[in-house]
């Protein structure tokens, strides 16, 4: 059994068509892109599996028990936990305590969230950055911060949306380094991007949709010569 | 020994009307405290949640209303009346916040308002319950014992301590709350509420606690007001200024702090009463202008700022 | 029927008032993205200028228009320009709290100067009541309605037919496009101001021989403003104009057919259903 199944997932606004009946599965353990032109609904997915939004059709399970109808909340607790594409700190409050609440939420004392806190900034290597305003940081620290600050829910699966948007290649070594090291620990990761380059080097498998419905499926190797992937980024006339 | 200054404080309060007997003094101090309680009470929601309530006075007046009801028809004493007054206050809060919690920032504030509103009217119409616009009036208070003679309700001192009490149990009942984790949820959710959501907090039961918490002490605060004013009508608790007194109180004098209520509160009730004293009307005059001032040029608050300038220093 | 069509009727005649209100409403929230709170106050202001007027010099309030509304639309540029643009930048709960400091000192200056009596003006020419098809149709209404209309349609010539009103309507759809097309946004913003006072201050004056004046009639005006320009969709003037119409006649149905007592409820009601449900408003575009 796959951890998460996605099957006949649709979701409408008004007339629009955001996401059509889009299936697939997240296998425990891999890593899965998820990649599309620009308004696919790559972002809607996410919103739809993390319960920001109710599918219009269809059903998502996680370990075989339906995540539809549940707040965000409720998923993060059954152990889905996400960044967000525009980086969404606490500002006001220092990178340490951003974590720590995530952790607080789950844990409930403080010394434990403390502890936690501190062990998964060092994970994301943050360390000596604990306690600055979160948001005086860079961006990539941000980003960074907000990985941390999903893993400290503990999650099963992360979902990463375009974690290397507005980083500079350096910046991109660094963040493939650390998501790979965090897959290695043991969660599963489902990650939305644009970069390419990082996609085809660190995932197992890649989902690709174009308007809202699956165009291919498979190995980074197999959808770079897919000819609908092609036709979808290039236009038919190149494929 | 900074743990010593709130018992200090607490003490000194008490020992106010021994020192003093001048009865508009006093009369002035239990309306700095009373406003004090509605104040720490909207600040719970309001700053420490980040939720802008234009629509508070709905609870203030319940608690009114209920301790009234409860005495005139049904002989309770009006001290356990202001407790269930607060129950009250807290037990309309939970329809209401299922309703507004659906909308955010200033749509939020728009519909507490409405509903707030919508609670005078269906006071000022039912007049079966509440007498309508002619109000309801305490014309004796009940015999109390109290070390062998009676208490003499004629004076001031004894609403000064009930209500020295209840503001000390706010301002308690507050801090307690801010340490608590869902204090610290409600900091979450006012920094990013869609965040929050995102690592595990369940928002809409922070927000639906904080709300009856904060509730409870505006109804209680009404159950004061009827014990002590003696007479109520719609037109007195459920007044939308009363709901923006609340708000300016703690803007003014500092949101996200247990003290900032209450600095707001002695400043502004301390300008209202003298200037109401000499004039009448108008003293929310003040509240407008200061309202106007802080958010200008300290939007921190008074004692917002006042931490500030102490963190500087250092 | 005769109920109907006059129940109706009245709710129309009301209901072009309100929406003027809310039309001066939405065109601030439209171009400056502020809820303005003391907007009730400055139909107060309009009340009391009509009155005053009238009691001291004679002047017919009608007709005192043309000296109120260019004296709003002055005091609404000069409030903004000192006032309001230092905080306009903060954000949208600030300002809320700022114009809702600003209604409380201007509701209780004039609580102070002119004390809380309810005041009344009672024109000679309009003790009777007209009667068309024997519809009661009250001449001070029925005057300030033809004017409400007049102005509102000579406002939707000047919103669309002049570059001053063609630069509102850009700046209010694009501030930052408008500002970059070589629009002062910051003049457009005052002037706007002093437009949407002007029109409060209006519907103030032509209310005045209408409705009881006294110095916090703004509280409830302010809430029905609210109750319209939401119905209506924040920053669409035909939507404020179509809610405040709504608002009018399902009062005046409310008043007769479900409770007098109830019938302001009835308004709020609706406003919280819409809030809920359809928060962009009957008409709006979903942009808020």
């Amino acid at each position: 059994m796959a951890l998460l199944e996605v099957s006949g997932l649709t979701r409408e606004f008004g007339g629009l068509r955001a996401v059509s009946n889009l299936s697939f599965e997240v296998r425990a353990g891999e890593l899965l892109g998820l990649i599309g032109p620009n308004g696919a609904g790559k972002t809607t997915v996410f919103n739809l599996v993390t319960g920001f939004l109710r599918p219009t059709a269809g059903d998502i399970r996680l370990e075989g028990k339906s995540l539809v109808g549940l707040k965000p909340h409720a998923v993060n607790r059954r152990g889905i936990a996400r960044t967000f594409q525009i980086v969404k700190p606490f500002p006001h409050l220092t990178v340490r305590e951003n974590v720590t609440i995530a952790a607080l939420a789950r844990l409930g004392r403080r010394e434990a969230a403390a502890t936690e806190a501190t062990r998964v900034l060092e994970q994301v290597g943050l360390d000596g950055k604990f306690d600055s305003p979160a948001a005086d940081m860079t961006l990539s620290d941000q980003k960074r911060m907000e990985i941390a600050r999903a893993l400290a829910t503990n999650p099963k699966l992360l979902l990463l949306d375009e974690p290397l948007c507005g980083l500079n290649s350096r910046e991109i070594e660094d963040a493939c380094v650390l998501i790979e090291k965090i897959r290695a620990g043991g969660v599963t990761i489902v990650l939305v991007e644009h970069v390419m380059k990082a996609i085809m080097r660190i995932s197992d498998r890649v989902v690709v949709i174009r308007q809202g419905e699956k165009i291919a499926e498979g190995t980074p190797a197999q959808i770079v010569s897919d000819p609908a992937v092609i036709a979808a980024y290039f236009g038919k006339r190149v494929a | 020994m900074r743990r010593l200054i709130p018992l200090v404080a607490a003490l000194a309060l008490f020992a106010i009307p021994l020192g003093v007997s001048n009865q508009f003094l006093l009369h002035l101090c239990i309306s700095v405290l009373m406003w004090t309680v509605l104040g720490v009470a909207w600040n719970l929601l309001g700053g420490y949640a980040g939720q802008v309530s234009f629509g508070h006075a709905s609870f203030f007046g319940v608690g009114a209303y209920t301790t009234m009801i409860l005495y005139l028809s049904f002989g309770l004493a009006p001290w356990y009346g202001m407790a269930l007054g607060g129950v009250m206050g807290a037990l309309l809060s939970l329809p209401i916040g299922l309703i507004c919690f659906r909308l955010r920032g200033p749509y939020f504030s728009l519909s507490t308002l409405a509903v707030a509103e919508i609670v005078r009217l269906v006071a000022l119409n039912w007049e079966s319950l509440t007498a309508g616009p002619m109000g309801l009036l305490i014309t004796t208070l009940p015999e109390v014992p109290f070390f062998g003679s009676a208490v003499n309700w004629e004076r001031k001192e004894p609403f000064f301590y009930i209500i020295a009490l209840v503001a000390i149990l706010a301002m308690l009942g507050t801090w307690a709350f801010t340490r608590s984790r869902l204090g610290s949820e409600l900091v979450a959710i006012r920094e990013d509420e869609d965040a929050a959501e995102s690592i595990g907090i369940n928002t809409v039961r922070a927000k639906v606690l904080t709300l009856a918490a904060s509730a409870f002490f505006a109804g209680v605060g009404g159950g004061f007001y009827s014990l002590y004013y003696r007479y109520i009508d719609p037109d007195a608790v459920f007044a939308i200024s009363l709901s923006m007194e609340m708000v300016f109180l703690a803007v003014v004098g500092g949101l996200r702090t247990v003290i900032g209520p209450v600095i707001g509160a002695v400043f502004l009730a301390t300008i209202a009463e003298l200037f109401r004293d000499r004039f009448t009307v108008g003293h929310l005059i003040f509240y407008g202008l200061f309202m106007m001032i802080v958010i200008r040029y300290m939007p921190e608050g008074i004692w917002g700022r006042a931490l500030r300038l102490l963190r500087l220093s250092r | 029927m005769e109920t109907f069509i006059q129940s109706l009727v009245s709710g129309v005649l009301t209901g072009s008032l309100y929406a003027m209100i809310g039309v001066g409403l939405t065109v601030i929230f439209g171009v400056m993205r502020i809820i303005n709170l003391a907007h009730g106050e400055m139909v107060m202001l309009g009340m009391f200028g009509a009155y005053w007027s009238y009691t001291l010099w004679k002047f017919d309030p009608f007709v005192s228009l043309v000296l109120w509304v260019p004296l709003l639309f002055l005091a609404g540029m000069l409030i903004y320009r000192f006032l309001l643009r230092p905080i306009i930048t903060g954000d949208e709960l600030n300002g809320l709290l700022y114009t809702a400091g600003l209604s409380l000192l201007i509701a209780n200056l004039a609580l102070l100067l002119w004390t809380g009596d309810y005041r009344t003006l009672n024109l000679p020419y309009a003790l009777e009541p007209m009667r068309p098809f024997g519809i009661s149709v009250p001449v001070p209404l029925a005057i300030a309605f033809v004017l409400a209309a007049a102005i509102t349609g000579a406002l939707y010539l000047f919103l669309s037919r002049t570059d001053l009103g063609r630069a509102i309507r850009a700046t209010s759809q694009n501030p930052e496009a408008a500002a970059l097309m070589g629009i002062n946004v910051t003049r457009i913003a005052m002037i706007t101001f002093g437009l949407g006072t002007a029109l409060a201050g209006a519907a103030g004056v032509l209310l005045m021989p209408s409705l009881y004046l006294y110095p916090t009639v703004g509280e409830i005006l302010i809430v029905k403003c609210f109750v319209i320009v939401v119905l209506g969709g924040l920053g669409s003037i035909p939507g404020a104009i179509a809610g405040g119409i709504l608002l009018g006649v399902v009062e005046s149905f409310g008043a007769v057919y479900v409770s007098v007592a109830y019938k302001d409820t009835i308004g709020f009601v609706i406003f919280l259903l819409v809030l809920l449900f359809r928060p962009q408003g009957i008409f709006g575009a979903a942009r808020a």
